[in-house]
Formats: structure tokens, C-alpha cells, sequence
């Protein structure tokens, strides 16, 4: 089991470092960070990046996690589970960020001996204890000072449109935070977010797509009240009798919601879920994950993308991309970039934005012979067009569309899912009248692996 | 106000300010100082010598406090044993304190702290602790008992703990359960005993905890029961019916441990329709492990990979969530790959090569190159879809670009291995490329084919003969193809232009390279060429056997234990435990086996390690890393060194068929000079002025091997002869660090047909530092080489060192055997038998005999025998006749002389007078000590 847990900084100083056997060398971290930097570097040429999470040097097994600026690494001398490590490590990432609020190189810092306290009670002995923040509670006497100035504003915030930004700062308190001026909000925040990965042939026809959803759930409550949270009645489990779940329920035509799977957090009591698509639960106190679900059935995508290549004289090729927003004119994708990799011979590219278009930024990167474009915002049902001239150092080039692309799109979209999983209700049960705190349900839509190929 | 200050102070006086904030009477101040001092100990500067002063804090009620100096103890016990003891009595106390938290807290700390002293100390503490009535005092005295066994087995063991443990299972509170079937689970794996054992009694307990404890504690008791051996079908049915339920977990451990038991449990379930349905039931959780982080996504993927070597159809259905992303981290992107070969079919390989096909116009070369490589273990795993392979594969070679079509010409040469004679007719398209390749894998694929098919490319030799151009220039692989390319042709193709071509290479490769294989490999052929062409035509163009795809495919027994370990790191390395767990343990050890702790004292170990008897009584984990090493050196000389030898001691390697030609192989250039030595000499004729009548023992024998070329052996020796036996009288010294031992040696064939006797130096052990000597036999009777000099080609190795390679040559003087005595009738009659071409004359004009007495005697010393003298009418010369007999032949030799006058002829005549040579030398050596 584990020997030794350190976390360290991208620059590779050691700001946490918990032994809990004492059968590893000193000198762990510091293998540990010459490893990760120069991976690959001796035998493929090329370095940083890619060091697996797992990996074994003169014996010691290193696992790893990378999050928030930070490398969690824990290290063994036995044949100890990485599934489990390593879901382990993330949950002490995790717990720490419940208590700290937000987790950063300088959170950690200053909350150091909060940090080794935790590392006591969520791991004796390299064994994985109770890591639930509600329990933790109860063991835990160092109490957390967050740092006030969270990073940059609207960084961590900004997958949620503004008007809800101040819900999504809300989200970066600690859980153990005293309430100031004795006021006390309760709130519970429920975000379901759906990463999509779509990928559309040359042709614009649909090759694969899936959407990994998930509902977070972070609760504020006072009193840890029992909750109901209600999906989509018409949502139906695996196609085929595969899930446990399938039952004859949603079976019975009109299926408009199908899963190819899902699973939940321990606390979610399934009882109903067969009946109604209802899950009772009593959310524990931090951030956890209500449930995971995946789907690979038909959905709409989000944007369609179109490109054509032409050479239109030697030396000279002209490219154009075309973007539809295919979503609800109400809503608003942002943070959305496009990028595409031109071919090798290429020593210029000038973009033109088609007229009328505005919020928009391109940029060609001539090191790596890459288009970027960029929007502020892009609104549903709305289309955009860049008309790139590409000069190239040779009059013609073979196969010009091989050596081009994929075009992948990164976004973000708020309020909106594409799944159309919704939480129909959230019910807080066994409550006094007039008992009626804050309740957030937030959708977020956002690009995983968003490709068109040429 | 934070932590984060504290890591501020840096002054000097630091220390002192601390000591004295440490008995501040203030309780926050003294608090803060202790953070202080944790704050300092994070950033690594030592803060032991306020250890007094912070044991001091212990006597607080205060939990925060009592935390932060626990936590300082336990990293610095270890270096103030005696102080540490000062903490004893606290931690008694604690162990009873009214708080369970403090309870706990005590029993948790003393585990950590690996002290003797505090060991004792921990017992009582902890039997009461193991029974306390707070559970969270018995989850952490459960896992206290496995810290214990770890310094200490024979305490665990004669105090009961392990009862204690066994108990546990059945308590009341699941997460008592977990930790206590982990402790257990840990302490048996580091003994041989049967600890812990899984009993149908003991399944239903943990089944029953299984629902109710945390993650981690599921994954402990999941992991315990892949090990219960279920007693028929429906017992392992059974489990898998409570099992099932967890493969809806979040946690990917929960998921990975859940579907090991499920697949341990269907070797004996026999429902059919039951393994069908679970099979489906682990395909989903098993897919949404994909949606996780990147790092867990790895580890499902390689589980992935090893469960359908076993059971392929459970994710036939789903290869496209295989697929790569874009955005997956090329270590995601590898392992899809090769699941997606895996999954592969015919059925779906349309699909599967659109995608391949795509990678391979991707950025990371690296990546795009295993797509290429992808494609072509498609092609040979699914015989019908390997034209739609080639198809692609084509294609991409019509990109052009360089790397895509080097890999894709790799890739077609094993295609064509598969499928023999099947697709030769895009041996044209790949033929356009052939002034792209530059990397020599490439390379020699594209030879291999064109000698492969060379009956059916019309320019073949055209094709050959620009690669030949810069034979000279080309990596080893490519010249090795080239050779057999144009062997090959030259088979097929008997005519002048391949006649050239083969002299050529072969002239080369013997003469002009110095590398070995190459060398062997253009002997054997030529060999082969001279004596039988139709045997070559049968080892050349002999039918080759069909090769299979089986990289990264493993055996049925790994695998099996593999499955056993899925979600452990050796389901990730896909290597057994074994192989990289280097702390195997044995069982409870006594004192008495710690006094021959083999391992000495280690530096740091003293406290932790060496405190630890099942360490000590381990084998030494050092031991098992070099091991493989030295079996590769051994290997190495096996096969260097074989060829000459084949009764040798070194393995006999299977790749040396060509043990016995290589002697003639060094020869088969009859007129060229001796076979090329690839490593540097070190000595050249140390020999030459050697006398065995002036002894060396006062002066250091000539070197042989150079401690400066040789990592600090030296070896000098002298070749001596004594009853009857010839043998190397040798000095070894050693100048490097280690004891150098295990010594081999092996000599090329030679002149007389000379071996090492057989472990010759097997005792042989050299200090580090110091020096010893050997006697080296020489045993006749080995095949002689048939180029004949007097030089011997000397391999040496030991344990320690890589092989060293030296050429001393032979004094022939003392190669004579006492064989060579006739009688003058015999003598007479072979002097007269042997016909006039096997005579051999040479003049020695210095050489100057004072007394033919005293010659002779010296002559007999060396077992040339004097036969018989006659006067030359006329002149004051004499002739003289001896006979002697080096191993190889009968030598009857004539000297005219004149006593005291300078000038000496001497004449040979043997049946086999190419050894007349050889004599001359050992004549003109016997001449000159006469002179003097």
C-alpha cells in the first residue's frame, strides 16, 4: 500500500510530504519529478507531458495525479492498486478542496498543518480511511483559512453565464467556513455538465459522438436534510437488458432519453429510481458526484462544421471554414476556439472574417502551422465564415487536405445540455414549512473532443 | 492571519527562539511554535535538537496540539530513540484517555513510531484498544496491528494479535471489518503461513460489510475474496450475485475489483447462459471507467486489454468507444490502440482502418508511426481483411510522407512473411520509394523484399547493386539484409552481373567490416557457396514458417495470473508481482536467525530496516536485480565465444549452429591474413624473448591485458610446459573496487588445436586491490584452425566485468610434445618416405651454436630430440638431424652448422609442413638462447 503521499508544485518543490512507511527513499520526490519532466526525453525525443500516471523506477512505484497546478503523488513498494490510488489521491485533492474552498499551490501552503492533518485521518498506514468530508468533520480540529483572493475572477466561475456567477463563487467556500455576520445560507448547488465528443467525417456526416455527463452536487445544507432529485421521466438505462437498471420501464415507445449506462455516489438510495427515475439521498457536506452517465445515442450536435480547400493558382491555396451554432437562439456559447493545423509547405496564412462578424480574433501560429480562431460569444442559430489564404513554399501540394486538419472546436455552452436530461424537481424532505433554501441547478454543455476531419 | 507564515522565520537564533516559545506558558504561543517547527521540518531543515522541548508539549488536553507534536515524533524518533521513550508515558496514557479520538490518536502514533523501546510499550495499549467499545478506535488498532508486524512479526504472533484480527471480521461495524481484512490481507502477504483464509463463514460476514463500509474498505474486501476458492457452481454463483451490484460504483477501484472476483467466480460457474449475461453486465461499467480522468481512463485501459485476451466478445460490440479522442494523452491514445487491434475484425475492420487511416495523418510521428504498425497487425491477425489492409497502406504511401511510408514499407514486409507469394504485385509502387528510405529498419525491409521476390523483379539487381554502392556505409541491420538479399538473388539468378555483386559483398563483409555477425554470416555463406550451392539453395530460399501477430500478446499462464491482479500495478506493467515487488517476505523469524543477517549494517536502514527481522531474513533485495544481468553477460560469452569451443562450459547458445565451421570459417580465406580481431590487442609478442630456462619468477611476466583497457584487470602470463602439460602461468592483479571472480575463458580455434581446460579458472577469486595467480592448461585436441600462426585469440570474462579480448601469441618452443622421440630406424624411413615438396628451408645467419652438447641438451628440454650428426666432407660444417612432433604433426628437421661461426640452415620435412613455419619460429627462439 501506499508508502508516501507528496504534493508538489509544477516547478517540482515539495509542499506536502506525509510518509506513512518508512521503506522508500528520501530522495522519492525529486526521482519522481526528474522522471515526469523528461519523459520520453531519452528515447523519442521529446519531452514532458506524457509520463503515464502510473510507473515504476528502481523499485518504487510512482502514481500521479496532475490538478489545480499541482502533481498529487502517492508512491508504493507493493503491487498496490493503481485504480485505487489513484481515485484516492484525487479524493485527498478533493477533501482538501472542500475545506480550503479552492485548492492552489498557495491554499495548500498556507493551510499546510489543516493539510497534514487530513493526510492523518484519510490515510493510515497507506490505507484508504473514511473520505468523506460530513465524517471528516468530526476529526479534523484545524480549521481552514481561504484565501481570499481567488485566483483570477471569473476563471473558475466562468463556465456559468453571469448571472450566476455569484452562485458559482459561492461554490468556492469551504464547507467548514464559520458563517460570517452569524448570517446562514443555505443552498445547494446541483450542476449537471455534459462533456461532448463528437467527430464528423470529411463530408460533415456524423462518425462518433458521446456525451459524458455527470450531476455534482454540492451541498450547503444545515441539518444534512434528505433530498429527491427527479430526472427525466422518459429516461430509459442501456439499450439492451446489459444495465441493471433496464427494467420495462421507458420501454413502451416514446423513449426519447436513453443511456448506455450510468452509476452512482454511495449515498444515492435507488429504491425509486426503477419506478419514476427518482433518487433519494443525504448529500454529505462538499463537492461529490451524484451520478456518472455516457451515452452514445443519437443527440444533436451542438455546432456544424463545414470546410472546403481549394488551390486556386500555384503557390497559393484558399480554405474556408464555416461554423453553425445549432443550439437555442436563448443561449450563448463561449469560450469557443477553433483551431486547424495547415499543411507543412505553408508559410503564410491571412484570415479574412466574413463581414459583419465581430467579437472575433484570428491568429496564425507559423511554429506550429496552425489557424486559430477565436469568439467571444456565439449565439445559438447563429453561422460564421473565415476565408483563409494560404501561401505555400511549393506550387502544388499532393494530398493538400491530408496534410490539413482535423478542425476541433473547444466551447463551452451554459444552460444548456444536450442529452435533455433534466432535474425535474429537487425536493428537500422531512422539513419544516417555510424551510426553503437556495436550490441551483445549473447545465453546462462543453467540448471534450470536438473534430472534423478534412 | 495563516499556516503560511511560518515557513517565514529563517533568522538566525531561530532555533533558540523556538526552544523558548516551545515552554511558553502562553498555549497559543507554545502552539504556533510548534507549527513552527513542523513548518520547518516540511522544508526539510532538521529541527532534532528541540526534540526535548517538543516531547515537553505532549502533556496537553489540547487535540489540535497534540496532533502537530505527534506528528513531529514520528519523524524524528527514529534518530533520538532515547528520548523518544521520554514520550512513553503519554502515550499510555492517551491510550486511556476518556476521548475516543485521543484513544485512537495514541494507538495510530506508536504504530508509526519504529522504535524497540516504544514497541514494548505498544502492546497492552493496544490489546485493550483492539476491543475498545468506539469503533474508530478499533479501525485504527486493526490497522496498528499490521504496522506492528511490520517491525516486529514474532510480537504479532506471540501476543494473538492475529486472533484478534480474525475476530474483527465478524465485528459489527463494516469499516472495523475493512481495515481489519486489510491488515490481515498484508500480513499475509508477507508470510508463508496461512493467516488469512477465507472460510464460507467469513465470506458471509464480509459480504455483509461489503454494502455497508466505505470505497476504499470494498476494494480491501473485494480484493480478499478473488483469493476464496468457491466450493462448487453455486457458491461462486452466489458471490457473483452480490458482487454484481458494485460494477454500478463511481470509484473505479470498487468497478476493477468487482469485475476480478466476477471473473475469478466464472471459471467455475457452468451456467453458460449465466457467463453470457455476466459478460454483458461488465461491458457497460467497464466502457464508463473511459469517461473518468485521463490517469484512471489508463488503468481501465490496460485491465481492459488483458480481460479480452480472455474474453473477447465482452467488448466486441463497443469498439467505438475506442476510438481515440484528440485530446487524449498520447498514453490513453497507445493503449486504445492496441485494444482496438485487439477488438478488431472483420466485421468492423472497415470501420477500424477509416480510423487508423486518419491517425496516421496526425501531428505526434510517434503515434502516427503505431497507426501504420496498427494496419499491418491488422493485416496479419484477419487473412480476409488483409487486402483492405494493403489498400490502406498503399495509400498512405502515396502521401509521401517520408516516415508514413517507411513504416508502411516495415509493415508490408511482414505482411508478405504472412502471406507468401499473395501480394507481390505492389512490389512496383513500393519500389517508387526507395530513395526516400533512411531509416535502416525501412531499409533493410524493402532489401529483405527485393531478395525475397528478386525472380520476379526484373531489375532486382539494379535494385540491389545502389544499395550495395554504400554497403560499407550502412547500420549492420541493412548490411545484413543486403547480404542475404543478394545471396538470394544470386541463387535465383545464377549470372555474371549477381556473380560480381555476391564476390563483392562478400569480399566486404569479411574484409572491410568488423563486425562479427556480419562477418560469420558472409563466411558461412561463402562456405556454403564454394562447397554446395544446391545446400545453399536449401538454407537460403527454404521455406520460412508463417509468422503470427503476438506482440504484446501473452502466455495463458501470465495471463491467468494477471486476471487474478486486475486493478493492481501488475495489471498495468502486465508483469507478474514478482518481477517488480522486490520485498518478499518470509515468515516470523526469530532473534536467533538476525545474528547472520546477511545484509550488514546498511547506513540509514539501521533504525527502520534493520530493526525489521523479516528484512533481514528476506533475501537480499540487492542480490535480485544484478541476477539477470550476469545471466546476460554469461549469455553473451555463450555466444561469442561457443563457436570455438562447443565442450565448453559456456551455454552453448542455439543461435551458434556454426560451432564447428567457424574454425575453418577463420581460414576459408586461405591466403588472406589471420581473421580480423574486433577488439583492440593489448599485447603483441610478449613471447618473443621468453626462455623457460631463464625464469620469470623474478620479473614480472609480460602484460597480457592491460589494466587501463580493462576496468583495472590486468593479466600477465607466460605459456610454460611441465610434465607433459602446456599451460599459461598467469598473474592477475585487480585495480578496481570490486572482487572479481567467476572467471571463464575461452580461445578461438588456433594453430595446435588448443582449449582451455574446462572451468580452468573456476576458483579463481581476485581481491579488489589485490593479486592472485593461475595455471591455465592448455588442452590439445580441439580442431585446428587452418590458418596457422602463432597467435592466439583469448577471450576472458568474469561475474563482474564485461569480456575482455587479448591476443598473446603462442611459444611454439614449448608446444612440442614428448611424442617426438624416434628411433633412428623410423626416422630414417619417414625422412626418406616424405617426397622433396615437403621439405621447407630457412637460414638463420646470426644464429651461432658455440657447442653442440649444450644445444642439444636445450633442444631436449624442449622435446626436440637429437637424432643423429654427420660431418659435411669438405667443409668444417656439420649436419645435424633431430625429431620432434608438435600436436598437429611429425617434424623431422635438418640443421647445417658450423660450431661457433654464425650461420645455421635449417630444413623441415613433414607429412604436414605447414607447421614448418610455426617450427621455424620455436628453431630460431632454441637458436638464439644456444648463442648466448
Amino acid at each position: 500500500m501506499i508508502s508516501q503521499v507528496v504534493v508538489l508544485s509544477l516547478r517540482g518543490d515539495t509542499i506536502i510530504s506525509r510518509n506513512y512507511r518508512d521503506d522508500v527513499p528520501k530522495n522519492t520526490a525529486e526521482t519522481f519529478f526528474r522522471k515526469v519532466r523528461f519523459w520520453g526525453a531519452e528515447t523519442e525525443g521529446r519531452s514532458g507531458e506524457s509520463a503515464p500516471p502510473v510507473f515504476n523506477s528502481d523499485g518504487v512505484n510512482y502514481y500521479h495525479i496532475k490538478t489545480a497546478g499541482l502533481f498529487f503523488v502517492a508512491m508504493a513498494k507493493t503491487n498496490a492498486p493503481p485504480s485505487l490510488i489513484l481515485e484516492l489521491i484525487q479524493r485527498v485533492a478533493a477533501v482538501i478542496k472542500d475545506y480550503c474552498g479552492t485548492l492552489s499551490e498557495d491554499v495548500i501552503r498556507k493551510n499546510f498543518i489543516l493539510v497534514y492533518e487530513l493526510l492523518d485521518e484519510l490515510i493510515d498506514f497507506g490505507y484508504g480511511q473514511n473520505t468523506s468530508t460530513e465524517y471528516l468533520k468530526s476529526y479534523i480540529f484545524n480549521e481552514p483559512l481561504t484565501v481570499t483572493t481567488v485566483a483570477a475572477p471569473g476563471k473558475s466561475a466562468s463556465i456559468f453565464a453571469p448571472n450566476t456567477r455569484s452562485a458559482a463563487a459561492a461554490t468556492s467556500k469551504s464547507v467548514v467556513e464559520k458563517p460570517k455576520k452569524g448570517v446562514t445560507r443555505d443552498e445547494i448547488f446541483v450542476d449537471i455538465v455534459e462533456k461532448v465528443s463528437v467527430t464528423f467525417n470529411a463530408s460533415g456526416y456524423l462518425l462518433t459522438s458521446a456525451i459524458d455527463g455527470s450531476i455534482k452536487m454540492k451541498s450547503y445544507l444545515s441539518g444534512n436534510p434528505d433530498i429527491r432529485v427527479a430526472l427525466n421521466e422518459d429516461l430509459a438505462v442501456g439499450s439492451t437488458e446489459n444495465s441493471p437498471f433496464a427494467g420495462d420501464y421507458g420501454k413502451g415507445g416514446g423513449v426519447s432519453l436513453l443511456l448506455d449506462d450510468c452509476n452512482f455516489h454511495s449515498c444515492a438510495r435507488l429504491k425509486d429510481f426503477d419506478a419514476d427515475r427518482t433518487i433519494t439521498l443525504t448529500p454529505p457536506d462538499g463537492e461529490f458526484v451524484l451520478m456518472n452517465y455516457r451515452t452514445t445515442h443519437e443527440f444533436k450536435p451542438p455546432f456544424k462544421i463545414y470546410t472546403a480547400v481549394e488551390e486556386v493558382a500555384p503557390y497559393v491555396a484558399e480554405l474556408v471554414i464555416k461554423v453553425r451554432a445549432e443550439f437555442p437562439a436563448s443561449k450563448n456559447g463561449s469560450n469557443v476556439v477553433l483551431k486547424m493545423p495547415l499543411p507543412k509547405a505553408t508559410t503564410r496564412a491571412s484570415c479574412h472574417i466574413g463581414p459583419g462578424q465581430t467579437g472575433q480574433t484570428t491568429e496564425w501560429k507559423e511554429s506550429t502551422k496552425e489557424i486559430q480562431w477565436s469568439f467571444k460569444k456565439i449565439s445559438g442559430g447563429s453561422d460564421h465564415a473565415l476565408r483563409v489564404k494560404l501561401t505555400l513554399s511549393e506550387e502544388r501540394v499532393p494530398n493538400i487536405k491530408r496534410e490539413m486538419g482535423p478542425v476541433s472546436l473547444s466551447f463551452t455552452i451554459a444552460m444548456y445540455n444536450v442529452s435533455r436530461l433534466v432535474v425535474r424537481y429537487l425536493q428537500i424532505l422531512n422539513k419544516e414549512k417555510g424551510y426553503n433554501p437556495y436550490r441551483w441547478v445549473r447545465y453546462v454543455t462543453q467540448s471534450s473532443s470536438y473534430i472534423s476531419r478534412i | 492571519m495563516s499556516d503560511g507564515k511560518f515557513f517565514t522565520t529563517t533568522k538566525k537564533g531561530e532555533i533558540a527562539d523556538l526552544k523558548e516559545e516551545l515552554h511558553s506558558l502562553d498555549k497559543a504561543k507554545k502552539k504556533d511554535a510548534v507549527k513552527k517547527v513542523i513548518a520547518a521540518m516540511t522544508v526539510g531543515k532538521d529541527v532534532s535538537m528541540l526534540f526535548p522541548d517538543v516531547v515537553n508539549c505532549t502533556q496537553t488536553d489540547n487535540l489540535e496540539m497534540k496532533k502537530l507534536v505527534y506528528l513531529y515524533l514520528i519523524n524524528y524518533a527514529k534518530t533520538q530513540p532515547d528520548i523518544a521513550i521520554m514520550a512513553v508515558n503519554t502515550f499510555v496514557k492517551d491510550s486511556q484517555d476518556p476521548n475516543p479520538l485521543i484513544r485512537a490518536l495514541a494507538v495510530r502514533t506508536m504504530g508509526c513510531i519504529r522504535v524497540d523501546k516504544i514497541t514494548e510499550y505498544l502492546c497492552d495499549p493496544l490489546q485493550k484498544c483492539l476491543k475498545d467499545d468506539d469503533p474508530y478506535v478499533r479501525k485504527t488498532s486493526a490497522i496498528c496491528v499490521a504496522k506492528l508486524f511490520d517491525i516486529s512479526p514474532e510480537i504479532v504472533e506471540d501476543r494473538g494479535f492475529l486472533d484478534n484480527l480474525k475476530d474483527m471480521l465478524s465485528d459489527s461495524n463494516p469499516m472495523v471489518v475493512a481495515n481489519a481484512v486489510a491488515a490481515l490481507a498484508e500480513i499475509q502477504d508477507n508470510s508463508t503461513k496461512p493467516v488469512f483464509q477465507i472460510t464460507s463463514h467469513t465470506l458471509y460476514k464480509l459480504m455483509a460489510a461489503l454494502n455497508e463500509c466505505t470505497e476504499w474498505g470494498q476494494v480491501f474486501i473485494l480484493d480478499s475474496l478473488v483469493k476464496y476458492e468457491a466450493r462448487d457452481a453455486r457458491d461462486a454463483e452466489s458471490i457473483v450475485e452480490r458482487v454484481t451490484p458494485r460494477l454500478q460504483h463511481a470509484n473505479c477501484a470498487v468497478v476493477l475489483s468487482s469485475v476480478k472476483v466476477i471473473l475469478a467466480q466464472m471459471d467455475v460457474i457452468t451456467n453458460t447462459e449465466l457467463i453470457r449475461t455476466l459478460c454483458k453486465k461488465m461491458a457497460p461499467p467497464l466502457v464508463t471507467l473511459l469517461s473518468a480522468e485521463p490517469e484512471i481512463q489508463y488503468v481501465a485501459l490496460r485491465n481492459i486489454n488483458l480481460i479480452i485476451q480472455k474474453w473477447q466478445n465482452i467488448l466486441t460490440n463497443d469498439i467505438k468507444v475506442f476510438f481515440c479522442k484528440y485530446n487524449d494523452p498520447v498514453y490513453v491514445k497507445t493503449e486504445k490502440l492496441e485494444i482496438m487491434i485487439k477488438l478488431a475484425s472483420e466485421r468492423n475492420i472497415d470501420q477500424v482502418l477509416l480510423e487508423f487511416k486518419e491517425y496516421a495523418t496526425e501531428v505526434d510521428v510517434d503515434f502516427v508511426r503505431k497507426a501504420v504498425r496498427a494496419i499491418g497487425r491488422c493485416a496479419i491477425a484477419l487473412e480476409r481483411s488483409a487486402e483492405a489492409c494493403i489498400n490502406v497502406l498503399l495509400e498512405l504511401i502515396q502521401t509521401k510522407v517520408n516516415y508514413v511510408v517507411q513504416e508502411a514499407i516495415c509493415v508490408i514486409k511482414d505482411i508478405f512473411r504472412r502471406y507468401p507469394n499473395t501480394y507481390e504485385t505492389i512490389i512496383a509502387t513500393l519500389c517508387e520509394n526507395l530513395d526516400t528510405l533512411d531509416e535502416p529498419e525501412a531499409k533493410a525491409a524493402m532489401i529483405w523484399i527485393i531478395g525475397e521476390y528478386a525472380e520476379r523483379i526484373d531489375n532486382a539487381d539494379e535494385l540491389l547493386e545502389t544499395f550495395l554502392e554504400t554497403f560499407l556505409d550502412e547500420s549492420t541491420l541493412v548490411q545484413l539484409q543486403l547480404l542475404t538479399a543478394t545471396v538470394k538473388l544470386f541463387l535465383k539468378r545464377p549470372t555474371e552481373g549477381p556473380q560480381q555483386m555476391i564476390q563483392m559483398v562478400l569480399n566486404q563483409a569479411t574484409q572491410e567490416t568488423d563486425n562479427p555477425d556480419l562477418r560469420d554470416r558472409a563466411y558461412i555463406y561463402w562456405r556454403l557457396l564454394s562447397t554446395d550451392p544446391e545446400a545453399a539453395k536449401d538454407v537460403v530460399l527454404a521455406e520460412k514458417p508463417t509468422i503470427s501477430d503476438d506482440s504484446n500478446q501473452l502466455d495463458a499462464d501470465l495471463l491467468h495470473e494477471l486476471l487474478q491482479n486486475i486493478g493492481t500495478l501488475a495489471s498495468v506493467y502486465h508483469k507478474p508481482p514478482d518481477a517488480f515487488v522486490s520485498r518478499a517476505r518470509v515468515a516470523v523469524t526469530r532473534g536467533e536467525d538476525l545474528e547472520e543477517d546477511p545484509l550488514g549494517s546498511g547506513e540509514e536502514g539501521e533504525a527502520s530496516d534493520m530493526a525489521d527481522p523479516t528484512v533481514a531474513a528476506a533475501a537480499p533485495p540487492a542480490a535480485e536485480t544484478p541476477a539477470p544481468a550476469v545471466a546476460a553477460v554469461t549469455d553473451l560469452m555463450g555466444d561469442l565465444m561457443a563457436p570455438a569451443a562447443p565442450s565448453a562450459l559456456a551455454p552453448v547458445p542455439a543461435a551458434a549452429p556454426a560451432a564447428d565451421p567457424l574454425g575453418d570459417l577463420l581460414g576459408l580465406d586461405v591466403s588472406a591474413a589471420p581473421a580480423p580481431v574486433p577488439m583492440p590487442v593489448a599485447a603483441a609478442d610478449p613471447f618473443a624473448l621468453m626462455d623457460q630456462s631463464q625464469p620469470a619468477a623474478a620479473q614480472p611476466k609480460p602484460i597480457l591485458l592491460d589494466a587501463s583497457k580493462a576496468q583495472g584487470l590486468e593479466i600477465r602470463g607466460v605459456l610454460a610446459r611441465e610434465g607433459g602439460v602446456v599451460f599459461w602461468d598467469l598473474d592477475f592483479s585487480n585495480q578496481s573496487q570490486s572482487q572479481l571472480s567467476g572467471f571463464q575463458v575461452q580461445f578461438n580455434s588456433n594453430a595446435f588445436g588448443f582449449t582451455p581446460k574446462p572451468n580452468g579458472l573456476a576458483d579463481l577469486v581476485v581481491p579488489p586491490g589485490g593479486s592472485a595467480s593461475a595455471k591455465l592448461h592448455m588442452m590439445p585436441g580441439g580442431a585446428p584452425a587452418t590458418a596457422l600462426t602463432n597467435m592466439l585469440q583469448v577471450a576472458i570474462k568474469n561475474a563482474q566485468q564485461p569480456v575482455w579480448y587479448f591476443t598473446p601469441t603462442i611459444a611454439v618452443e614449448q608446444c612440442f610434445t614428448e611424442e617426438g622421440l624416434l628411433d633412428r630406424d623410423a626416422f630414417l624411413g619417414m625422412w626418406k618416405s616424405l617426397p622433396d615438396v615437403n621439405e621447407r628451408t630457412q637460414m638463420f645467419p646470426a644464429a651461432n651454436v658455440p657447442s653442440v652438447d649444450t644445444f642439444t641438451l636445450k633442444m631436449r628440454a624442449h622435446n626436440v630430440y637429437f637424432m643423429a650428426q654427420r660431418p659435411v666432407p669438405g667443409t668444417n660444417q656439420i649436419v645435424t638431424y633431430w625429431s620432434s612432433k608438435l600436436p598437429q604433426a611429425v617434424l623431422l628437421l635438418e640443421m647445417t652448422l658450423q660450431v661457433g661461426v654464425p650461420g645455421v640452415k635449417c630444413c623441415i620435412k613433414s607429412a604436414n609442413p605447414d607447421y614448418a613455419p610455426l617450427a621455424f619460429m620455436a628453431v630460431e627462439k632454441l637458436l638464439a638462447s644456444a648463442t648466448n
